[in-house]
């Protein structure tokens, strides 16, 4: 896992209400009860808060996709932090 | 011309059989031939290749103007200019009441422009936003746009899609069975449309005819009405959807699915991402998504009171681009109150059991079968207001008695 993951873990653990949260780079929305739309754009704007990034339209509907991870979660937010 | 005809169906198989012997550079004009020919039978009059071709340049010219240099105002200003240009091409009727009549009765009509704008907003967000780089030439965005398999309704691809396959125009199907399967669901699509849609709708067109003009007092004809017009609706699109997807697929073009067993969705909201999936993706993306985020932005604590907001906007405005006559603005209230329920209940849920209630909640297959019946009819109920054929036969009926 990258250096911010947990970072980004605590930010999950916020936005679902659940301290139980561990992710994982396989995870999808479907492992975790309630990711919809609304939430989504809830965790996108918790996380665009914490590491203050910006996430394009694309970035954010890319990451409600099918096939999207937790894994192309960190990779976005890598490359806007910077890290490869 | 639609897709469901024999020319269609026979030219694309046909066309289909040599499109990968041809070299990469041929398959191209190929494809542009293929759309120009479709364009052109669906195409008026001068008046309308011009609006035609204005609409689609302008919107080539502000994704390179906004890529190069990101301005909000440009971008906001040309996407109003837009939408103003789309609702008076489409002539919605409430223009009558600001726009002189001699601009409305234009001659312009283009077939498809609803799905255009989609993809135009789209091509010119994400070019501003830097996620279609290097803007593509005119060339490709035309193509792009007039793409014969999704010009009429969609399936709403993204630009970026479409241009991984235009770089590189390789068979999709690696064998026999692959190709013989796609080649299937173009003849199902047939089906689907010809047939089973067919049937639904002259079992609707005649309980309709029958309960509003010939015996009002047969109440038994309501019941046929509420699911065979729904299910003609559903057959006849995801026919066409089956016909566009699988033919091009044999191009080695790659379209996105637009059903998927809608009327097994538990709620509206599951409902939407289950039916016109690339519509509703397209409005989460370009419609709540920003509305909300801004919202939420400025208040956060009012977060929830938004999301309802935003829910029910955004639905209120599919429905209302669906058509501008009344019964489409009673549709877009009925699925905005769908999907704004939706998340309430299930807010009320969260907050009654917690994160466990909810997963037990959705757990749940009794809960679930009694909620897909009811979302099932809740849907057929608001298809009753998808045409206006259905109100003004509940109008004559009601003038009759």
């Amino acid at each position: 896992m990258m250096p911010y993951s947990e970072e980004l873990q605590g930010v999950f653990r916020e936005v679902f209400d659940d301290d139980g949260i561990v992710l994982r780079p396989d995870m999808t929305a479907a492992d975790f009860d309630g990711w919809d739309s609304l939430q989504h754009v809830t965790l996108m704007i918790a996380i665009e808060t914490r590491f203050n990034v910006r996430f394009a339209t694309a970035e954010i509907s890319k990451l409600k996709n099918d096939g999207s991870t937790i894994g192309t979660m960190l990779e976005i937010l890598g490359a806007k932090l910077g890290h490869p | 011309m639609t897709v469901c005809t024999f020319a269609f169906v026979f030219g694309v198989l046909t066309v289909a059989t040599f499109f990968f012997r041809l070299p990469v550079g041929l398959r191209r004009w190929v494809f542009t031939l293929g759309s120009a020919a479709f364009v052109s039978l669906l195409v008026p009059n001068r008046a309308s290749w011009v609006a035609l071709g204005a609409f689609l340049v302008s919107g080539w010219a502000t994704a390179h103007v906004v890529s190069r240099r990101r301005s909000g105002f440009v971008l906001a200003g040309y996407l109003a200019a837009l939408l103003v240009v789309f609702v008076v091409l489409k002539k919605y009727a409430f223009l009558q009441f600001f726009v002189p009549r001699q601009i409305l009765d234009h001659p312009i009509g283009i077939v498809g422009l609803s799905f255009m704008l989609f993809r135009q907003i789209h091509f010119v967000v994400d070019a501003a936003e830097g996620q279609i780089e290097p803007v593509p030439s005119l060339w490709i965005y035309l193509n792009y746009q007039l793409n014969l398999f999704t010009l009429l309704s969609g399936p709403i691809q993204r630009f970026n899609d479409f241009r991984a396959w235009w770089d590189n125009p390789v068979p999709l199907h690696q064998d026999r069975h692959d190709l013989f399967k796609a080649i299937w669901r173009v003849l199902t699509g047939v089906l689907l449309i010809a047939v089973v849609g067919s049937l639904f709708q002259k079992m609707s067109d005649r309980a309709l005819t029958d309960f509003a003009l010939v015996r009002p007092k047969d109440y038994l004809r309501i019941p046929i009405i509420f699911y065979t017009f729904p299910a003609y609706v559903f057959f006849n699109f995801a026919g066409y959807c089956e016909i566009v997807i699988g033919a091009a697929s044999l191009f080695g073009l790659k379209l996105p699915e637009n059903f998927n067993r809608p009327f097994f969705a538990r709620n509206m909201i599951d409902y939407w991402m289950r039916w016109h999936i690339t519509l509703s993706i397209w409005i989460r993306d370009y419609v709540f998504t920003p509305l909300f985020t801004a919202l939420v932005r400025r208040r956060r604590e009012s977060a929830q009171s938004f999301a309802m907001l935003c829910y029910f906007v955004a639905l209120f405005l599919a429905g209302v681009w669906h058509g501008a006559s009344l019964n489409f603005i009673v549709f877009g209230l009925l699925n905005g109150v769908g999907v704004a329920a939706a998340k309430l209940w299930e807010t009320r849920i969260l907050k009654s059991g917690g994160r466990a209630g909810l997963r037990s909640y959705l757990q749940s297959r009794r809960v679930r079968s009694v909620a897909m019946v009811a979302n099932f009819h809740f849907a057929c109920l608001t298809m009753m207001f998808f045409t206006p054929n259905l109100a003004l036969a509940a109008l004559a009926h009601l003038h009759g008695r």
